[in-house]
C-alpha cells in the first residue's frame, strides 16, 4: 500500500469529504469521526511518504496509468514532502481540537461544514503534492473556495471580509492561471518537471519572463505579501475559531510552497536570481512587509487582529529569505514554512479555547486569564515564544538562519528588518501577557470590592479535547525546534539543487 | 486611489502585451502547443482508449483527475452556498397561507390550526402572482424533450461535442425551468431538498469512487484499465467505459447542484415559493 500513499493523502479527504456531507443529512454523530478518521490517514501517509522519500529519493506517482508529460503526474520530493507532513498534521490536530465549537457554533450544519473542512484540507494537500502546474491550479480553486465559504460563516464583517478576499483570492488565481496559459503556449506542456526541462532554451524569451511575474504576483495576492495583503486581517479576524485556525495556518504557508517550488523547479534559482535579476527589489518589499506587518499589529487592540498583523510580517521572512539568492536564506525560507505553520496554528488553537470561554479576543476580554485557563495560556506562552524566537523553541532557528542568509548576501536591511520584528514581536506577546496575568479578571468584582480585594477568579479551563491537541503541538514546537539539525541537514538540503549556493 | 489603480491595470496590460511579441503566430502548425503533446493525443488516443472524441479523451482519461477535481469546485460551491444561505429558523411560521385551487379562495391558517383535508390547497407566499397558463403549458411541454436532450448529450459524449457538464447543466435548467414557471415549490416537490444534497454528493462520489475502485483493484487511481475484469471487457474497451461512468457522475453531480444553488438562491435559503 505505501507505493499508494501519494494518492492515498489526497484522496481519501476527498471522499471523506462526500461521506461527510451525506452523513450530515442521515446521521449527524458520524460527521466528526469520519473527518477525523480520514485526516488521520491522510496525516500517516504523509508522514510515511516522507520518510520514503528521505530513504528512496525522489517518488513519482502517474494518475491514471499515463506517463507524463500526457498525463497528470504526482511529484514528491524532499521540499513537498516535508510540506506535506506540517499541513496534514495541523489539519489533523485542528480537526479535534475545533471538534466542540463547531458543534457550538453550527448545530444544524455540522455536516457541511465539516465537508467544506475537509475538502479544503484536500485542496491544499493536492496543490502541494501535484507535480502539474495546471493541476495545482484546480486545487488552488478547491482550497480557495472552501475557504470562502469557511471564512463567511463568522456572519456580519465576516461575510463582508469573505467576500472581498473572494475577489482578492480570484485575482490571484486568474493571475496564476494567466501565467501557466503563457507557459503553456511557450512550451506546450504542464508538467512542471518538463517545462523545467525544455526552458533553459527560451530563458532570453519576453514571454517567459511575463509568465513568471504574472505567476508570482498571482501568488503573492494569494498569500497576502505586502502591498497586497489588505484581504487577509479582517478575513481572519472574523471568521469563525475552527476555520481561522485552519485557514491561518496554511494558506499562506502553502503558497509560499508554491513560490519556492516556480523558483527552485519550474524556473531554475540561475534563471530567478541571476538572468531575472529582480532579488533585490523584492527583498526590499519583503523589509517594507515585515516593517509595516509589526509596526500594524502595534496598533491592534484585538488578540486575533494582532495575530493576522504578524502573520503579514511572517509572510515578509519568508518571500525575503526565499529571495535573497542564496542556500542559507532559502534553507531559513523552507524551514520557516514548517515553524510558522505551526506556531501559528499554537496560537490561534490557544485563541479558539480563550475565545470559546471569554467570548471574546479584545484586549479587555483576556484579564486575568493566567489563573482563568493556566494550561492554554501555558501553551500560548510556549507559541509566543517561538513568534518571538526564544530557543529551544523551532522560531529561533529558522529566524537564525534567516538572519544569517541576509549577512551572507550583504543585505543588512533585510536584517535589520528581522530583528526589528522580533523586538516588537517582543512588546506585543509581553504586552499580553502582562493583561493576562496583572490585570484582575474583569467579571464578578463586585463580590470583590465589598473585602477590598479582587477575589481569585476560579479556574474555568477550556474541554480537554482542545487541550490536549493545543499540548501536543506546543510540544511539538520544541521538538522541531531540538531536531532542526536533522530536519535540515537530512531533508531541507537535500530539497534545494546543488546549484545554489 | 484610482489614478494608481489605473496606472497598475494599464502595466499589467502593457506588460501582457509586450510579452505577446514572443508568442508563436496565430495558429502556427509549428508552435510548440501544437507539435509537443497534441499529435500523441491526435494519434493515439483511439488506440489507447476507443473513443473517437479526443477532447473528451483528454478531459476524462488522460487529465481525468484535473476533472474529477472540476467537479469537486463545483460542489463545494453548491456546499458554500448552502451553508451561507440556508435559514434553519423555525419550521412552520406562525401563520401560513393556502389557495383553495379550484376556487381560488385564499384561506389563512394560525400556528396550531390545521387544514381541511382537501388536496385542492396550495401552499402560497404572501407576494403570489398567478401562474401564467401560456407560459405552464410550453414549459410543461418542453421539458420531457430537454432532458432527453441532456441525456443524449452526457451519452454521446465519446462521438461528439457534449458529456457530463454539458448534460448536466441542460438536466438541471430543465428542473430550474419548472421552478420559474411554476414555482420554487412545484419543484421541490419533485426534487426534495434531501435527495437533491445527497445525489449531488453521489455524483462526484460515482467519479471519485471509480478511480478509488480502480485504486483497490492494483492500479493506480483513476486506472481505468483496472475495471476490464469486473466489466468483462479487455483494457482499452474499459477505458473508454470508465469514461462513460465517470462522466455520468459529473452529469449528476453538475445537475443536482445547479438546482441545489438556483433553490438557495433564489429563495434567499427560505426555500419558499422563489422568484
Amino acid at each position: 500500500m505505501s507505493s499508494q500513499y501519494p494518492a492515498l493523502i489526497v484522496v481519501v479527504p476527498l471522499l471523506a469529504g462526500l461521506l461527510v456531507f451525506i452523513a450530515g443529512w442521515v446521521n449527524k454523530k458520524w460527521c466528526f469521526p469520519i473527518a477525523v478518521a480520514a485526516l488521520g490517514i491522510s496525516a500517516y501517509s504523509s508522514i510515511g511518504l516522507l520518510f520514503r522519500v528521505i530513504n528512496e529519493g525522489v517518488i513519482v506517482y502517474k494518475m491514471g496509468g499515463w506517463d507524463p508529460p500526457m498525463g497528470i503526474s504526482y511529484y514528491v520530493d524532499h521540499l513537498n514532502g516535508l510540506v506535506l507532513a506540517v499541513v496534514s498534521v495541523v489539519a489533523f490536530l485542528n480537526a479535534i481540537a475545533s471538534k466542540r465549537s463547531i458543534e457550538d457554533e453550527f448545530p444544524d450544519n455540522i455536516g457541511a461544514f465539516y465537508a467544506l473542512y475537509v475538502l479544503m484540507v484536500t485542496g491544499l494537500l493536492g496543490i502541494v503534492v501535484t507535480g502539474d502546474a495546471f493541476n495545482l491550479y484546480v486545487l488552488l480553486e478547491i482550497a480557495a473556495l472552501t475557504g470562502y465559504g469557511l471564512i463567511a460563516m463568522g456572519g456580519g464583517r465576516g461575510s463582508l471580509s469573505a467576500l472581498n478576499y473572494l475577489y482578492m483570492g480570484t485575482i490571484g488565481a486568474c493571475f496564476y492561471l494567466l501565467g501557466v496559459g503563457y507557459l503553456y503556449i511557450m512550451t506546450g506542456s504542464l508538467n512542471m518537471v518538463d517545462i523545467a526541462r525544455i526552458l533553459p532554451d527560451l530563458y532570453q524569451s519576453k514571454a517567459v519572463m511575463a509568465a513568471f511575474i504574472i505567476c508570482m504576483v498571482g501568488v503573492w495576492i494569494k498569500m497576502a505579501f505586502f502591498p497586497l495583503h489588505a484581504w487577509l486581517p479582517n478575513a481572519y479576524t472574523y471568521a469563525p475559531s475552527a476555520s481561522s485556525s485552519l485557514v491561518a495556518p496554511l494558506v499562506t504557508k502553502v503558497m509560499i510552497y508554491v513560490m519556492i517550488r516556480f523558483i527552485l523547479t519550474v524556473f531554475t534559482p540561475e534563471y530567478s536570481f541571476n538572468i531575472l535579476a529582480v532579488s533585490q527589489p523584492i527583498v526590499w518589499l519583503a523589509v517594507i512587509a515585515i516593517v509595516m506587518g509589526a509596526l500594524l499589529a502595534l496598533k491592534e487592540r484585538n488578540l486575533k487582529k494582532m495575530l493576522t498583523y504578524i502573520i503579514v510580517a511572517e509572510v515578509g521572512y519568508m518571500v525575503g529569505g526565499a529571495w535573497l539568492g542564496n542556500r542559507v536564506g532559502m534553507t531559513g525560507a523552507i524551514l520557516h514554512i514548517v515553524n510558522d505553520a505551526l506556531m501559528t496554528l499554537c496560537v490561534f488553537m490557544a485563541v479558539g479555547n480563550i475565545v470559546y470561554k471569554v467570548k471574546g479576543a479584545d484586549f479587555e476580554n483576556l484579564q486575568g486569564l493566567f489563573r482563568k485557563m493556566p494550561f492554554t495560556m501555558g501553551a500560548f506562552v510556549v507559541g509566543a515564544m517561538s513568534m518571538i524566537g526564544v530557543p529551544p523553541t523551532c522560531g529561533f532557528f529558522s529566524k537564525w538562519y534567516l538572519i544569517s542568509g541576509a549577512i551572507q548576501a550583504g543585505h543588512y536591511g533585510f536584517m535589520v528588518a528581522l530583528v526589528f520584528s522580533s523586538l516588537v514581536n517582543v512588546v506585543l506577546f509581553f504586552r499580553i501577557f502582562e493583561i493576562c496575568y496583572y490585570e484582575p479578571f474583569s467579571d464578578h468584582h463586585g463580590h470583590g470590592d465589598e473585602h477590598g480585594h479582587h477575589p481569585e477568579p476560579a479556574m474555568d479551563e477550556a474541554p480537554v479535547t482542545m487541550l490536549v491537541p493545543l499540548f501536543v503541538i506546543a510540544v511539538i514546537l520544541v521538538l522541531v525546534g531540538l531536531y532542526t539539525g536533522d530536519i535540515v541537514n537530512q531533508i531541507i538540503d537535500v530539497a534545494i539543487p546543488k546549484g545554489l549556493v | 486611489m484610482k489614478i494608481i489603480g489605473l496606472i497598475v491595470a494599464v502595466l499589467t496590460g502593457g506588460l501582457l502585451v509586450y510579452a505577446a511579441g514572443d508568442f508563436p503566430a496565430w495558429s502556427d502548425p509549428a508552435s510548440p502547443a501544437s507539435t509537443y503533446l497534441s499529435p500523441h493525443f491526435i494519434e493515439k488516443t483511439i488506440e489507447e482508449t476507443s473513443v473517437p472524441n479526443i477532447v473528451t479523451a483528454v478531459l476524462a482519461d488522460y487529465r481525468g483527475f484535473d476533472t474529477m477535481f472540476e467537479t469537486t469546485v463545483i460542489f463545494s460551491a453548491g456546499v458554500a452556498v448552502f451553508l451561507l444561505l440556508r435559514t434553519s429558523g423555525p419550521k412552520t411560521q406562525q401563520t401560513r397561507l393556502y389557495r383553495h385551487q379550484l376556487t381560488g379562495v385564499t384561506v389563512r391558517i394560525k400556528e396550531g390550526a390545521e387544514l381541511p383535508p382537501s388536496d385542492n390547497f396550495e401552499r402560497i407566499d404572501r407576494f403570489w402572482t398567478p401562474h401564467d397558463l401560456i407560459i405552464k403549458t410550453v414549459c410543461r411541454l418542453l421539458i420531457p424533450f430537454i432532458q432527453l436532450f441532456g441525456l443524449y448529450v452526457i451519452a454521446h459524449g465519446h462521438h461528439s461535442p457534449g458529456g457530463g457538464f454539458q448534460g448536466g447543466v441542460i438536466l438541471g435548467a430543465s428542473i430550474i425551468l419548472l421552478a420559474i414557471s411554476h414555482d420554487l415549490r412545484t419543484a421541490i416537490k419533485r426534487v426534495a431538498e434531501k435527495l437533491d444534497a445527497v445525489l449531488c454528493a453521489i455524483g462526484v462520489l460515482i467519479y471519485a469512487g471509480t478511480g478509488a475502485l480502480c485504486l483497490l483493484l492494483g492500479l493506480n487511481f483513476l486506472d481505468y484499465k483496472a475495471l476490464a475484469p469486473v466489466l468483462h471487457v479487455d483494457s482499452i474497451m474499459a477505458r473508454s467505459h470508465g469514461i462513460l461512468i465517470v462522466e455520468i457522475g459529473v452529469g449528476v453531480a453538475v445537475m443536482f447542484t445547479m438546482i441545489w444553488i438556483y433553490s438557495n438562491l433564489s429563495s434567499g435559503g427560505k426555500y419558499n415559493q422563489g422568484l
